[in-house]
């Protein structure tokens, strides 16, 4: 449509360079400061303001002295806060020690159980006909675009004790299920207490869409020649699924692998309202310690600063990691 | 057919029924908890509090959904305005702020262009947890705390949209533009008259990725709204969640409701996925 359009006049730019290209250069400048302006006042500030609250015993429930209540009654403290977060004994700085290895803990189980499910389960549907393909594609996607709250309160219910939908299948099939699923501190599989299991288990069904369309989307781009040409040398389905798809997809599989990463270091939900942070903090994760900190217990913004910053840190260099993927050359 | 199966798939071993064996199994994976919550609902309270429990109820009723919908005490119809007002104002603004600045990007060249871009991809690379806590501060300076104004004042510009429209109206053909110029139109004329026109399908699957994203948020609108008549659905949700510990059936039927509008929508975009494909097809 738009090509049919263009075609209809004549192909020559406009050559009258000064005046109009002065005018449209006035037009950009004054189109663009109003939303540069934005950003300054909405992310550039609030970035700068994290970070120099970080230095600070900050509390909005004390009135300061200087620019923003900072100061006076808020002191500037230099890295005190990050010195409490990683070495000093009061309850937040130990909780969120934990919290980050929880974090970290949760992440290194989401991201291997994710691809598990949704590379093979994309290979599958790759391959079946166009109609049902669109149908399965759409059910498994359903979660991801469903309210994270409505889901996590909705597997509340599967993981209740008793009469939960996972213990009733458990009894269905002659198991014996857990007392509790979210808050028996003591049941702990490899390591790994039960509620972060279950926390995992919720978290991957709310999220395995996204990957499994974007799989899918990069498997009907490869050429299938190189696919067939396997087989016609005699590999087997898991040599061609090990030898041949991953390896094809490796780029895909890097990319989709950070975004998975990041999205799980930043889980709320699931933390805070299904497991809250429990049992024994079991299940507490920076970005609960961080809402926590700020904004339930005690206001400390500055502590909790601080701990976003930690996050931050994390999160830019995995982004970094992301943008090298993104950019490097890739050829199949 | 079979053939032709086995040619795409390294799982060919399973044959094409078990294929599908495996396919529906993830299906029922992804709707029993969502089933299981529906069927659920649909009991009294007594049959939800029943030791062994019922999977199917023996008299479903919808008494839940209605005393949802009808209880004076549930300020139901305040919180669903409340999400509907808040999604529909940040898709709109989402809409204009994003084509408008993408159509500066994509379009015109002046000096300090790839530094302006630069300032607002910043904001992808922020993670949300980051700027939240000054946001706060920012909004209870501004005096928008507790109002709907918070939700929609911080958020007007989304650097992501920006990024996919500028990636867009590259595409369109710069002969149009001039075209138009030369017609005497003006500089935002030339955005509001030619560009925004072509961009139908585009600011579509924004404008609905932007709607979820607000109708499903929850993070943002806990910390800033504290008054029961200001939250939105995400909030009553869980209000209802510590409120009803005893009644549950009333938590199963609210969290069935807050999912049935964006399952709404959610039915109409697949049909204009399918439908986009099927048009480019014939092109």
């Amino acid at each position: 449509m738009a090509v049919s359009i263009s075609s209809l006049f004549k192909k020559e730019t406009i050559s009258d360079g000064g005046k109009l290209m002065a005018q449209q250069r006035r037009f950009a400048y004054i189109s663009l400061v109003p939303i540069l302006l934005y950003m300054g006042l909405f992310t550039l500030f609030p970035i700068l303001f994290a970070l120099v609250m970080s230095f600070f015993s900050y509390t909005p429930i004390r009135e300061g002295s200087g620019f923003l209540s900072l100061g006076g009654a808020n002191p500037f403290i230099g890295i005190g806060n990050y010195i409490e977060l990683f070495t000093g004994t009061g309850k937040p700085a130990e909780v969120f020690r934990l919290a980050v290895k929880n974090t970290f803990l949760f992440t290194a189980l989401v991201l291997p159980l994710n691809l598990a499910i949704t590379l093979p389960l994309a290979v599958i549907l790759e391959s079946i006909g166009e109609r049902f393909k669109t149908f399965f594609r759409a059910i498994y996607f359903l979660p991801t675009i469903s309210s994270a709250v409505a889901l996590t309160i909705i597997w509340a219910y599967v993981y209740a004790p008793g009469w939960g939908l996972l213990s009733l299948m458990f009894k269905a099939v002659g198991l014996v299920p857990p007392k509790s699923w979210l808050q028996d501190p003591n049941t702990i599989y490899f390591g790994v207490p039960l509620a972060m299991i279950c926390a995992v288990v919720a978290h991957v069904w709310q999220d395995f869409g996204y990957n499994l369309v974007i799989f899918v989307a990069a498997l009907q781009s490869i050429p299938k020649t190189l696919r067939e040409a396997a087989r016609v040398d005699g590999a087997n389905a898991l040599q061609e699924f090990w030898f041949i798809v991953v390896p094809l997809l490796r780029r895909t599989i890097l990319l989709t692998s950070v975004l998975t990463i990041l999205s799980s270091l930043q889980v709320f939900v699931i933390f805070q309202l299904l497991t809250r942070g429990g049992p024994q903090n079991q299940t507490q994760t920076m970005v609960l310690s961080i809402y926590e900190n700020a904004f339930r217990f005690t206001n400390s913004l500055g502590l909790a600063s601080a701990m976003s910053m930690v996050l931050f840190v994390i999160i830019l260099t995995l982004t970094l990691i992301q943008f090298r993927i993104l950019r490097a050359e890739w050829e199949y | 057919m079979h053939t032709e199966n086995k040619s795409k798939n390294p799982f060919w071993v399973l044959g094409k029924s078990g294929a599908y064996a495996v396919l529906i199994l993830g299906l029922i994976a992804t709707l029993l908890p969502f089933f299981y919550i529906i069927v659920s609902s649909l009991k009294t309270d007594a049959e939800l509090r029943q030791t062994p429990p019922n999977f199917f109820s023996r008299e479903p009723s919808l008494k839940h959904y209605t005393t949802i919908l009808t209880d004076e005490n549930i300020p139901i119809e305040r919180n669903v305005m409340n999400s509907v007002i808040v999604s529909l104002a940040r898709v709109c603004i989402t809409l204009f702020t994003s084509s408008y600045a993408g159509y500066i990007f994509a379009k015109y060249h002046f000096k300090g262009k790839n530094l302006a871009f630069g300032v607002i991809l910043i904001q992808i690379m922020i993670p949300f947890q980051v700027v939240m806590i000054p946001n706060y501060l920012l909004v209870v300076r501004l005096g928008l705390i507790d109002s709907l104004w918070a939700l929609i004042v911080p958020s007007m510009v989304d650097a992501f949209g920006i990024f996919l429209m500028k990636q867009f109206i590259e595409s369109l053909p710069a002969e149009l533009m001039d075209a138009a110029r030369i017609d005497g139109a003006s500089e935002f004329g030339i955005y509001s008259r030619i560009v925004l026109p072509q961009m139908g399908p585009s600011l579509a699957s924004l404008g609905i990725f932007t709607f979820m994203f607000t109708w499903n948020d929850y993070l943002w609108p806990l910390i800033v709204l504290t008054t029961p008549e200001n939250r939105t659905i995400p909030l009553l949700l869980v209000w209802f969640q510590t409120q009803h510990t005893s009644n549950q059936g009333l938590v199963l039927a609210a969290s069935i409701l807050t999912l049935l509008p964006i399952f709404f929508v959610y039915m109409f975009v697949q049909r204009w996925i399918v439908d986009q494909a099927t048009q480019s097809a014939f092109k």
